[in-house]
């Protein structure tokens, strides 16, 4: 099934209650239309039609490691 | 004190100073009176330092006697009060900081203090750069000069206003999203966002690793190019710090704009925008047509899911400010908090995700930037939002022109191009390839030259 676009109410709890972190129920309609927003094209992606974009680490000879 | 001095461009001060017609001392003098006069109602300063400023501007009197030729000598200046000053409290806008003396500098604060500028003191910012003061709070928010029932613009808001007001005449700002950029649009004023990596982030406040930028504010694009200067350059104690070589900004501004190649970015950044500030817009790319330029569209589609650049500004916020908010919520702002801890709650999936949609943004991004040289775009869609409305919690985080260039790291320019019937100042965004601010601030500077708004002043 298809994740809804739009971040509802009881994930919102299940995700509060995952992090381990308390936001007061006034306040739970301000952090769900946060996120809801900035979720919406994450949640529209699809990654098997995506050009591929992968989080690459390079590595140099000196040592130490780049995330591009 | 004359609006003539308060308003001097950063040229103009050097000039005077070197032909005896002013003192740094004198200056410094008369904008610590300004500030005691007009900072009661503006709110822009959390802490002056009048002993430090003058202790500056006597060390450039010296050095002025000397024949000591360095342009930024004896120009007052203030930090954003998230850049780290050593001995004098750095508050970040919040309780949490509110006491807080580091005993380490800035490398911005460092350059600008080699340069030979005079420290004025730190300007307000929104809380940790990312929340304005709700009523209650412990700092007071900056008010816009141009209408005090209207914010400044956050969350450089100290800096756009202290500008605005002519009570400095050059600020740091920090742009993780348009935190300078903003201030510049609704204060009336310049802010340049330089390339990610052109200027240091060492010893400022972090809000989120991947899409913070620090630079200069002012009121000229010619005194921005002046204050970049010392700016850019590797530094070794900053990790995404670049070694690209460091262009000669000032000298740059000298030449016209004939036959540079602007793209017009048709999509994304006129959805819901303010009729005046589209006309506005319009008539400045007539302008620059007038001045020789090649104006003409582009479309750049994958902006359109620019706003998952808040799961990377929420997921690393949160990151940097995990242990306070667990040890010490109650030193949060309202609302902040909640927005901080809304990064809890992005997955590492969701996270990496928006990571892929912003490579996607910056590959395109990019193309465009192969058929012209500049991109322009109006920097917001509506002028200063009124406290009145800021101050609802549920106004949030509203779809924004600015953050497409802390996606793609690119050099961007806000500056002045009109005022609203009600008297808000709109503004000209001008983004370019990176490490090409030379190439922004001269489109910038030819616009500027053409038209009268940056020579407006606020009635305050």
């Amino acid at each position: 099934m298809d994740t809804p676009l739009e971040l509802t109410l009881e994930e919102l709890r299940e995700r509060i209650q995952a992090a381990g972190v308390t936001i007061p129920d006034h306040r739970l309609g301000m952090v769900r239309k946060l996120l809801s927003d900035a979720l919406v094209h994450v949640r529209a992606l699809d990654s098997r039609t995506i050009k591929t974009v992968e989080p690459a680490v390079t590595f140099v000879p000196a040592g130490g490691a780049r995330h591009e | 004190m004359s609006d003539a001095i308060a308003y001097a461009t950063i040229r103009e001060l050097g000039a005077r100073y070197r032909t005896r017609e002013l003192s740094p001392v004198e200056v410094t003098r008369a904008l610590l009176a300004r500030i005691e006069k007009l900072d009661p109602v503006l709110h822009a300063f959390v802490t002056l330092t009048a002993d430090r400023a003058l202790a500056d501007a006597r060390a450039a009197e010296e050095a002025l006697r000397r024949g000591d030729a360095r342009p930024l000598l004896g120009v007052p200046i203030a930090h954003k009060d998230i850049y780290l000053t050593k001995g004098i409290r750095t508050t970040g806008g919040s309780a949490l900081l509110a006491d807080w003396v580091p005993d380490q500098e800035s490398t911005c604060g460092r350059r600008w203090q080699e340069a030979g500028t005079v420290l004025l003191g730190k300007l307000i910012t929104h809380e940790f750069a990312m929340g304005l003061q709700f009523p209650g709070h412990r700092f007071l928010p900056a008010r816009n000069p141009w209408n005090v029932a209207h914010i400044p613009g956050g969350s450089s808001s100290g800096s756009g206003a202290a500008l605005a007001a002519g009570l400095v005449h050059g600020a740091t700002g920090s742009d993780t999203g348009g935190s300078i950029r903003g201030p510049a649009a609704f204060c009336g004023i310049v802010g340049l966002k330089p390339t990610y990596g052109r200027s240091s982030r060492a010893g400022v406040l972090t809000l989120s690793w991947t899409l913070d930028h620090t630079g200069p504010m002012a009121r000229t694009v010619e005194d921005c190019a002046l204050l970049l200067q010392p700016l850019a350059g590797h530094d070794p104690l900053d990790p995404a710090s670049s070694r690209a070589p460091v262009d000669d900004y000032a000298a740059s501004l000298g030449r016209d704009v004939r036959g540079v190649r602007i793209g017009v970015v048709r999509n994304y950044f006129f959805e819901g925008i303010d009729p005046e500030v589209e006309r506005a817009f319009e008539e400045a790319m007539a302008t620059l047509r007038r001045l020789g330029a090649d104006v003409r569209d582009v479309t750049i589609p994958s902006l359109a899911a620019t706003h998952s650049f808040l799961l990377i500004l929420l997921a690393e916020a949160y990151a940097y400010h995990e242990r306070d908010l667990r040890a010490h919520p109650e030193l949060y702002g309202d609302v902040l908090r909640e927005r901080f801890l809304a990064g809890a709650l992005v997955t590492g999936a969701e996270y990496v995700q928006a990571q892929r949609i912003r490579s996607q943004i910056c590959d395109e991004t990019a193309a465009a930037l192969v058929g012209v040289d500049v991109l322009a775009t109006p920097t917001t869609p509506r002028p200063a939002t009124p406290f009145a409305q800021a101050h609802d919690p549920d106004f949030g985080f509203p779809r924004s022109n600015m953050p497409p260039f802390n996606i793609t790291g690119s050099p961007t320019l806000a500056l002045p191009c009109g005022f609203s019937s009600s008297g808000l100042p709109i503004s000209l965004q001008l983004a370019g390839r990176p490490f090409e601010e030379g190439t922004v601030l001269r489109v910038g500077h030819a616009y500027e030259q053409a038209t009268p708004w940056h020579t407006r002043r606020p009635p305050v």
